[in-house]
């Protein structure tokens, strides 16, 4: 089975804010909400800033406390180790919008909880999920961690990579290159 | 200096959670609410030892309305439920780490024992009361095992008063719940809030009194254990000591939370001066009727502990969705 991962390139993004855009439109996200972000931070005293341009989505974290928050086991672990949810078997407790440090999830006006899902729809056809298609200064980059010729394990062993929140023990499975910008995560 | 712009934000998390509302804190105050009541009437049920069951069922409407508190609670959460039809889904299994899997089951499994144990307690006077033969039947049979039930109902309580904290103290991306001071310290104003109570619905003066006395130990406990709830938060590392910050602003828009914080501080000790007082009144024993003005201050200390509880209920659940582990 396939580890999933997304690299993110946080020089290559150009914040054109696309791949917000296409994640909206290709999994229908109601008005209002959002399954990925892009956050534009700036750092310093004028005028010596500087800005960093880092999309944000769910981490399909290993160790992750949506799942356990879950009384229905409608967040679960897919077989290729995502994190997604059955709509079904979602009460609408809101537990595991709680119990994510990375705000990654939102209540869809429906009741149930929603979240990327790395399209869950297109990888079963081969393909690889909106945003990472649309991306156009290819910074987001998307690839199995087990293929060892896979570009996103080529560029997590050639560069210094990060994770949201380390601290939190979750062990996403969206990794951050750093080349220069150090900090701010 | 940092400065953030964020495209695509979902107002349930930014700028602050707003996740569980008022629904969850009604349900987390009649939760902690019953959960003291079943306690303190099991306690009341069992404190004489090998006395006939008669005479022991001395405590009989408390269980009838922790059991309707409960009720109205669970339907408070049933309400902030996005998908309630569901539900069935939760009954289908069981998640030992999430915590909502422990109160789906659980909160069935106590209201059960409580209506058994209603059943139980009821006199045997008023037992024509009940219209069906079978609960009259049951009712006469559950009676010689009141004891075993009201052990059980301490159980259900005491599991029910650490469940409504535990319940916020799992989310470990919410700095201000997530410790392990905070299952206590609702378990402590549960027990509290329902010594409370019997105070007030209690119409035996030996009852109202006991449960007065009983009630001064745990404001005490309550009182300290606020403090150790704050004082290790802010001896912790920056998010926990940046969630305990809405309770000290006095001037900010979090001023509310500093208000909920002075009156719990205001209330407690005013409840606890009161009771205090009432026991000085009958150093020399009890004899006979209360006077009014001893029942009104009975009461009215009560209903200063039940309010103190709901208020620290309602700032922990607002206060801790202000916070978070990430600083956006």
């Amino acid at each position: 089975m396939p580890k999933y991962v997304m690299v993110i390139d946080i020089e290559r993004c150009i914040g054109c804010m696309a791949c917000v855009i296409a994640c909206k439109k290709e999994n229908n996200v109601p008005e209002k909400h959002f399954r990925t972000r892009v956050v534009e931070e700036v750092r310093g005293e004028f005028p010596n800033l500087r800005m960093e341009l880092r999309s944000e989505l769910c981490n399909h974290c290993e160790n992750a406390p949506c799942i356990d928050a879950c009384p229905t086991r409608a967040s679960h672990r897919a077989k290729d180790g995502t994190v997604q949810i059955d709509r079904k078997k979602c009460i609408g407790c809101k537990a595991c919008i709680l119990a994510c440090p990375y705000d990654a999830r939102y209540s869809h006006p429906e009741g149930f909880a929603d979240k990327c899902s790395f399209c869950e729809h297109r990888l079963k056809e081969g393909k690889k999920p909106a945003c990472v298609e649309t991306c156009l200064g290819k910074s987001r980059i998307f690839g199995d961690l087990d293929n060892l010729s896979s570009e996103v394990v080529e560029l997590l062993r050639r560069h210094d990579f990060s994770v949201r929140l380390e601290f939190a023990g979750t062990q996403p499975r969206v990794f951050y290159i750093k080349r220069s910008f150090t900090g701010g995560l | 200096m940092s400065e953030i712009t964020i495209t695509g934000l979902n107002a349930i998390t930014h700028p602050y959670l707003k996740v569980w509302d008022w629904r969850i804190i009604i349900y987390l105050f009649l939760g902690g609410l019953s959960a003291g009541m079943l306690v303190m009437s099991s306690i009341a049920n069992l404190r004489i030892p090998k006395q006939s069951v008669k005479e022991l069922a001395k405590c009989v409407r408390a269980p009838f309305i922790a059991f309707i508190t409960l009720a109205i609670g669970a339907l408070f959460i049933i309400l902030d439920l996005g998908k309630p039809q569901n539900l069935i889904w939760g009954y289908l299994t069981f998640q030992p780490l999430s915590l909502m899997s422990w109160g789906t089951w659980g909160i069935p499994i106590v209201l059960l024992l409580n209506a058994l144990y209603i059943l139980a307690v009821i006199p045997e006077e008023q037992r024509y009361r009940l219209k069906f033969p079978f609960l009259l039947k049951l009712s006469e049979k559950l009676a010689s095992k009141v004891r075993a039930l009201a052990k059980w109902n301490f159980v259900a309580g005491i599991f029910l008063g650490i469940y409504t904290g535990v319940l916020l103290s799992s989310f470990a991306a919410i700095p201000l719940w997530n410790n392990a001071t905070l299952p206590i310290l609702f378990l402590v104003s549960a027990l509290s809030s329902g010594a409370a109570m019997i105070v007030v619905i209690a119409k035996k003066a030996e009852i109202k009194f006991l449960f007065t006395k009983i009630d001064i130990w745990l404001i005490v406990a309550e009182l300290v254990i606020i403090l150790l709830f704050f004082y290790g938060l802010y001896t912790s590392t920056a998010p926990y000591k940046k969630a305990i910050k809405p309770f000290f602003s006095f001037t900010s828009e979090h001023f509310i939370f500093s208000l909920a914080l002075i009156s719990i501080f205001l209330l407690l000790p005013l409840a606890l001066r009161i009771k205090i007082g009432e026991l000085r009144e009958f150093e020399g024993g009890f004899q006979g009727d209360f006077t009014k003005s001893q029942v009104f201050r009975m009461n009215l200390a009560a209903v200063l502990v039940v309010v103190g509880s709901f208020i620290l209920r309602a700032a922990i659940v607002y206060a801790g969705q202000l916070t978070k582990l990430s600083h956006y």
